[in-house]
Parts: structure tokens; sequence; C-alpha cells
């Protein structure tokens, strides 16, 4: 028990003690966004099979998915959706591909572009989100 | 200048097979997972959804066909990369069996559940 302990330890200061700068960051990144999309697949995928199993608990699960902190926390869902998703296009494509292309010199570039554009494409959503949101929760702009 | 590619002999062991998926499906959950995202979260809201509303989408067998699609890649992706980062974690052989085999039944357990909801449809009727 006491090395099962020791060693997730170890791995798990690993993944930031390790200095691996773009690479590291773009590794981190991608099993953050994984983990958080996936926890959030659970639930939906739960929460929506209520429809047939038990219709009359669906809409107290919109309820809270209507609430502020569930549509703050969507805008950066979608965010996670985006940066997994080019992140991991860059990966397969390399992958399969063009696995000559990973070197560090390449790669730190790409690291960055894949951020730039991930950035580029959560804005317009996470305004039309943000305004969602303001309209529905805060009565603003004519809500 | 060294270069860091090489060539290496190619497994063919489940391993090997799950990860070429990963790469293989990330390409279909591109389209499947951002236009499914941009039409429920951005253009339709949270807020135009209810249980009618779902109902009228689940008795399409159209997009029947694509949220199955959606669960069966999405959530076997998400699940085999759940086991993926256990095994960075569990370095013994009997505990990467027994977390894959875990996770492995969460998965079926929990897309069977998912696929049944969206075959049969919603109940508003029951509300």
């Amino acid at each position: 028990m006491a090395a099962l302990i020791a060693s997730l330890k170890t791995t798990f200061t690993g993944y930031f003690k390790y200095r691996g700068r773009e690479g590291q960051l773009s590794f981190l990144l991608h099993r953050l966004t994984g983990l958080g999309t996936l926890l959030f697949l659970i639930i939906h995928i739960v929460d929506t099979a209520t429809v047939y199993y038990f219709p009359s608990l669906y809409n107290h699960a919109i309820e809270i998915y209507r609430s502020t902190p569930f549509m703050i926390g969507e805008i950066f869902l979608v965010f996670s959706v985006i940066f997994h998703g080019v992140n991991g296009l860059r990966i397969s494509i390399l992958d399969l591909y063009y696995p000559a292309k990973w070197t560090i010199k390449i790669q730190r570039t790409a690291v960055r572009h894949t951020l730039l554009l991930s950035v580029l494409l959560w804005l317009v959503p996470a305004y039309i989100m943000l305004r969602n949101m303001l309209v529905h929760n805060f009565g603003m702009f004519g809500g | 200048m060294t270069t860091t590619s090489r060539t290496v002999e190619k497994p063919s062991n489940y391993e090997a097979t799950a990860w070429r998926w990963m790469r293989y499906s990330s390409v279909a959950l591109i389209p499947l997972v951002w236009f499914h995202v941009l039409l429920q979260d951005v253009i339709v809201g949270v807020h135009k959804i209810d249980i009618d509303y779902v109902f009228v989408r689940w008795s399409n067998i159209g997009i029947q066909i694509y949220d199955i699609l959606l669960l069966a890649f999405a959530f076997a992706h998400g699940m085999n990369g759940l086991r993926q980062v256990t095994m960075d974690f569990f370095h013994s052989d009997k505990a990467r069996r027994t977390a894959s085999w875990l996770i492995f039944i969460l998965w079926l357990v929990v897309s069977i559940i998912g696929a049944f909801a969206i075959i049969a449809g919603a109940r508003p009727e029951l509300v």
C-alpha cells in the first residue's frame, strides 16, 4: 500500500515538476480537458437518460443546468471540447501520417498555434453563451 | 543536427489497436461532437431544452442514429482515455488489470443505459 501511494505521488508530482515547456503544457491541458469533458459526459448521459427512466426528474436536472454556476462551467466545457479537439487532431494527423514531424522544434510552434486557434474558435461561442446567461439569468439585453 | 524519428516494429496487440482507434475516433468526433455542442449549447441553449424537446428529437430516426454514434464514439474514447491516464498511476499488472476491468464495466453499464434511452425515446406523458 505504501509503495502504491508513493508511486501515485511520484506520477502526480511528475506531471508538474517535469519541465517540458510547450509539450508538457499541451500534455497536461489535453488530459485536464479530456477528463473534465468525460466527467461531464458521464453526468450528461445519465441525466439525459432520465427522459425515459424517470421523466419527472429530467426537468429538475435541466433546472440545475440553467443555474449561473453551471452555465459558466458550460462555457469552459466548450473551451475544453474545442481545445481537446484541435490538439487531438494535431496528435492524430502527426501520429498517423507525419510521425517524422514529432520534433521538439516543430512541436513547440505547433502547440502555440493549437492554443491560439482554440482560443479564437472559442471566442464567438463563449460570447453567445455568456450573452444567453445574462439574458436568461439576469434579465439583461431585454431578456 | 540529430533526428528524433526512428522506425520501430509495430506490435499488434490490444493496446496497439486501442492506440490506433483513439486516433480514428478523434477524427470522427470532431464533426460529431462539435456540431452537437454548437447546436445544443450555443444555438439552441439550455433554456430552450426540456423533455418535450428531447421527445421531438428522439422521434427522428436520423437524430437517434446520430446520438447513438456520438454515444458510442465519444464515451468509448473518453473511457479509454481515462484508462490510459490510470495506466500512468498504476504500474503493477494486477492493479492495471483491475482498473481496466472497472472502467470497462462502467463504460458498458452507462453505454447500455444511454443507448436504451435513445432508442426508447422520451416519455413526457409521464411527467
